[in-house]
């Protein structure tokens, strides 16, 4: 009776193809609605703040629209928190697939950041859409390097997450620190501002945070009327790689705890 | 072949260290069925996990260039919220299975189960013995090198016992078999050699009967 003899042949794509059917089942299909909220959360922030600005202020940035900029801003940020989000538990919530022996940690994360990146390019071409039907500025300046940035942003977001799943996994009190120094994070990205618009005392400061550089990267090359000479290419460089490195040589140290504890 | 160098393994409490394996060295030769005894708490649930590479020694190497299955019988690795037949569907996902393929290995598991109904259900809703027949029937589908087997033939009523000793029997012909038992007739019935396991120390028998007559003079 040989009904399927096992082979040890393209064993990471079939795991992670399994893995993502198995996530996407999972993440969407026990929860009613479970692709509305993914696009409704952005979608409400840039409402509230956009409906907030109008009511405060008059137009502080007279050559764009600050709707678009705000959408602009909440969407990477959201592709970021969600990739670091879902790396911190991508290893607690799989533990139980470790019994297949060739599923192994690497894996759940690289499928989270692939299902994150994914549900983040169909959210964005749900908001041009929602954008362009109600006829806002959409332009690009730099087409490419926005995009770029956006990459980069994606393996930033990666780089934290992969070091964040192993620490979480070796401290217990990692995971709730981290959500803590999350939560603030949407206020101080230059999400809803720009850093030329602060005061320099205060931009000094806020440059410290590495996400600031990446907005600043993708509303820059996004926008005509702002530029990127506030980012520090390598300061967020470092913070890129210092973290994925860190992580790759805790990965391999701590690899076997990970999969029997 | 299945060669363990140096192997210690350990489990650290507050004072001391309670060792499962301590300096074990021991070749198993290729094509033999393999039966682990030992006394309950002496590590051959361990054991058949480091053999299937879900946990590792603390020491030394454990080398094969065999296929193992997950373990059967040791809790088991479906998703308490996705049915049967979605967790069949991601097991065999990732061990390459697609389309026609998959078909066939989902109603195979589900002649084989015989779950009825609750196929289509969450697993949370099973019983101990229902996952076991889920995931020994999945295991069936493949041809690995070894079979990884923790007790899981007593699971069921007597007419499903037969029915999966019957087909593991079949099975043995092409897969090997490590089992962890307590019924001496399924081990002298399935088994070629022995692994008494006690005390860190594992002492390997080229016959099965002589590991019986070890374990039952020490038990």
């Amino acid at each position: 009776m040989t009904l399927m003899r096992v082979k040890n042949k393209n064993i990471d794509y079939h795991v992670i193809v399994g893995l993502l059917y198995r996530e996407i089942q999972t993440r969407f299909g026990s929860k009613q609605f479970g692709y509305f909220w993914g696009i409704f959360d952005a979608m409400l922030m840039i409402i509230i703040f956009a409906g907030l600005k109008k009511i405060v202020s008059s137009n502080s940035m007279l050559h764009l629209d600050f709707t678009v900029f705000l959408a602009v801003g909440f969407l990477s940020f959201f592709l970021w928190k969600n990739i670091v989000n879902k790396s911190l538990t991508a290893f607690s919530a799989n533990k139980a697939l470790f019994l297949y022996q060739r599923v192994r940690p690497y894996h759940t994360l690289l499928t989270r950041l692939f299902l994150e990146v994914l549900i983040s390019i169909s959210t964005i071409f749900i908001f041009l859409f929602i954008g362009w039907f109600f006829g806002f500025d959409l332009s690009i300046d730099n087409f490419l390097f926005t995009i770029l940035s956006l990459g980069w942003l994606i393996v930033f977001g990666f780089s934290i997450g992969f070091l964040s799943s192993i620490l979480s996994e070796l401290y217990e009190i990692y995971a709730k620190v981290m959500n803590i120094l999350l939560s603030p994070l949407l206020f101080i990205s230059a999400i809803m501002y720009s850093v030329e618009s602060l005061p320099p005392k205060l931009q000094e400061v806020i440059l410290y945070n590495p996400l600031v550089h990446f907005m600043e990267l993708i509303h820059g090359f996004y926008f005509k009327s702002l530029n990127t000479n506030h980012v520090d290419f390598e300061y967020i460089f470092y913070w890129t790689v210092v973290p994925l490195i860190l992580g790759l040589y805790l990965y391999r140290k701590h690899e076997e705890r990970i999969i029997s504890s | 072949m299945i060669i363990l160098k140096n192997v210690t393994k350990y489990f650290k409490t507050k004072k001391t260290y309670k060792y499962i394996l301590n300096n074990v060295n021991i070749c198993i030769p290729s094509e033999k069925n393999i039966g682990i005894l030992g006394p309950n708490g002496a590590g051959k649930s361990t054991l058949l996990r480091m053999l299937g590479q879900i946990d590792f020694p603390n020491k030394g190497k454990i080398e094969s260039n065999c296929t193992f299955s997950w373990p059967m019988g040791l809790g088991n690795g479906f998703q308490g919220s996705m049915t049967g037949r979605e967790n069949v569907k991601f097991v065999c996902r990732i061990y390459g299975l697609k389309n026609k393929q998959l078909k066939k290995a989902i109603s195979f598991v589900e002649d084989f189960a015989e779950i009825g109904d609750y196929f289509n259900m969450p697993i949370k809703l099973y019983s101990s013995g229902m996952k076991s027949r889920l995931s020994f029937g999945l295991s069936l589908f493949f041809d690995f090198d070894y079979m990884i087997i923790d007790e899981t033939l007593s699971v069921g009523d007597q007419r499903f016992q037969k029915k999966s000793k019957d087909m593991l029997r079949d099975k043995i012909k092409k897969s090997k078999a490590i089992l962890v038992s307590h019924s001496m007739d399924t081990l002298r019935e399935i088994c070629d050699v022995g692994i008494y396991i006690n005390n860190g120390d594992i002492t390997y028998f080229d016959n099965i009967e002589e590991a019986i007559q070890c374990y039952q003079k020490n038990v």
